[in-house]
């Protein structure tokens, strides 16, 4: 679970800390509506443990593939799905093709709450591990 | 079906809204709109203008023309179709305000009346890259997901049935032989899931697809074949949680229609009316086209909107 002894920010009410749009989630909740996620703010110590670029690469890829982007297209990291044109079932298939790919399984509660090209690399590193 | 057609055309040359009456309980409002015909620049920054500077930002975020107009219509469609409901004179679309229910879903917050509580309306938005909808109840939740008809998936549809859907949806999908009807079907019951799902507000991970099956009401045993029986009350959908016990399912009713031959809607609300000890109440829906600011016209009733189960 999120240790968040790097933040300072107590957990309060989890209203209040989408209002401060601050990192104090203890579980990332992210749902995506109308295809469009609404606010997931990366975890700050992810940085920290940041995926291997050939990981991040193959995401890339995968994303790039079903969304049917042409191969210059600029995504990165950031990239968020939603903003690339994913919507819902995009997505769902996005994370299918990952657990092909990477030959591993994702939980539901997992896959909605990935939402960037970095969070799904992030997220395969560690179930990797 | 009842028909609630207001007004089957309007025309402003000043931005106006045509005002509405609130659904009455378990009559549901549709309203959609067809980005490739807004063109006017005028009306797309008139549209930009009653967003939230946080919708601003989001619609700017959205990568490519087409994906940022559409995010732009969907913000505007929900603003000026919450704000036709004349709740209240001092709102306007640019007045309202949203916020999200502790899953995270979106929710209309009401700041105007100090007397009173807030109205309950509720809404669901979902758009595809061609059509964007919203949907409108009073009281009770709503959720709604459009399709498109021909849509594809990269992978096998059974392959991703089985790894997203119940073991009975899949056994039903698994059923049908031509493969363009598997398709359809395919995507009808992703819709339903997916109207279900944003219904109950509780993200994706509250109701993980694979533990509800949403079927034909005559399906369970029998030799019913939705695509041949015709029987109305057969085609009815019901859903069956493995989580949630049998009164909370039969809380839940769905539509599916078949919007402007090309797009597949599924509606799902809840049924909290008890009319005469009835537990089951028809839904009445009306269907309106519209291009906010512009135009509005009532389409239920027409070639437009095509019942494919969930209204009589």
């Amino acid at each position: 679970m999120a240790s968040a002894t790097a933040s300072s920010v107590s957990f309060t009410s989890l209203s209040s800390s989408l209002k401060k749009n601050q990192v104090s989630h203890l579980k990332k909740v992210s749902v995506s509506f109308g295809g469009k996620s609404f606010k997931p703010v990366p975890l700050r110590f992810r940085v920290a443990c940041a995926a291997k670029p050939e990981t991040v690469e193959k995401v890339c890829e995968i994303v790039r593939k079903q969304l049917a982007l042409p191969a210059d297209s600029a995504i990165t990291g950031e990239s968020k799905f939603a903003s690339l044109g994913a919507d819902s079932l995009d997505t769902v298939e996005i994370v299918m093709g990952l657990e092909e790919e990477f030959e591993i399984s994702v939980e539901e509660e997992s896959a909605q709450s990935i939402t960037t090209v970095q969070e799904a690399a992030d997220m395969i590193e560690k179930l990797k591990e | 079906m009842k028909l609630h057609c207001f007004d089957r055309k309007f025309f402003h040359s000043s931005p106006s809204l045509t005002p509405i009456q609130l659904p009455s309980p378990m009559e549901t409002h549709l309203w959609y709109v067809i980005p490739r015909e807004v063109k006017s620049e005028s009306l797309l920054n008139k549209y930009l203008d009653i967003l939230s500077p946080c919708e601003k930002e989001n619609v700017f975020q959205m990568r490519g023309e087409e994906p940022r107009k559409n995010a732009l219509l969907a913000r505007a469609l929900v603003r000026t179709t919450i704000a036709r409901y004349q709740i209240n004179s001092q709102v306007s679309p640019r007045s309202l305000r949203f916020k999200k229910n502790i899953h995270g879903k979106p929710e209309l917050e009401w700041q105007f009346s100090d007397h009173g509580l807030s109205p309950p309306l509720h809404f669901n938005i979902s758009h595809t890259s061609s059509l964007v909808a919203c949907g409108v109840t009073m009281n009770s939740q709503i959720g709604i997901d459009v399709e498109e008809k021909h849509r594809t998936i990269k992978h096998n549809i059974l392959t991703f049935a089985r790894r997203y859907f119940s073991k009975d949806e899949v056994q039903y999908l698994a059923a049908i032989l031509d493969p363009e009807v598997q398709r359809q079907e395919f995507v009808k019951l992703w819709t339903l899931k997916e109207a279900y799902v944003k219904a109950l507000g509780r993200g994706f991970s509250g109701a993980p697809f694979k533990t509800f099956t949403i079927r034909y009401k005559g399906v369970a045993g029998g030799s019913f074949n939705p695509l041949e029986d015709l029987n109305p009350e057969a085609l009815q959908m019901v859903v069956d949680s493995f989580d949630d016990p049998i009164e909370l399912t039969s809380n839940w009713q769905f539509v599916l229609l078949e919007l402007v031959g090309s797009h597949y809607a599924a509606i799902c609300m809840e049924n909290n009316v008890d009319i005469e000890g009835k537990r089951t109440v028809p839904v009445k829906l009306t269907v309106w086209k519209t291009i906010p600011f512009l135009e509005d016209e009532c389409v239920s009733g027409t070639d437009a909107v095509k019942t494919v189960s969930g209204l009589k």
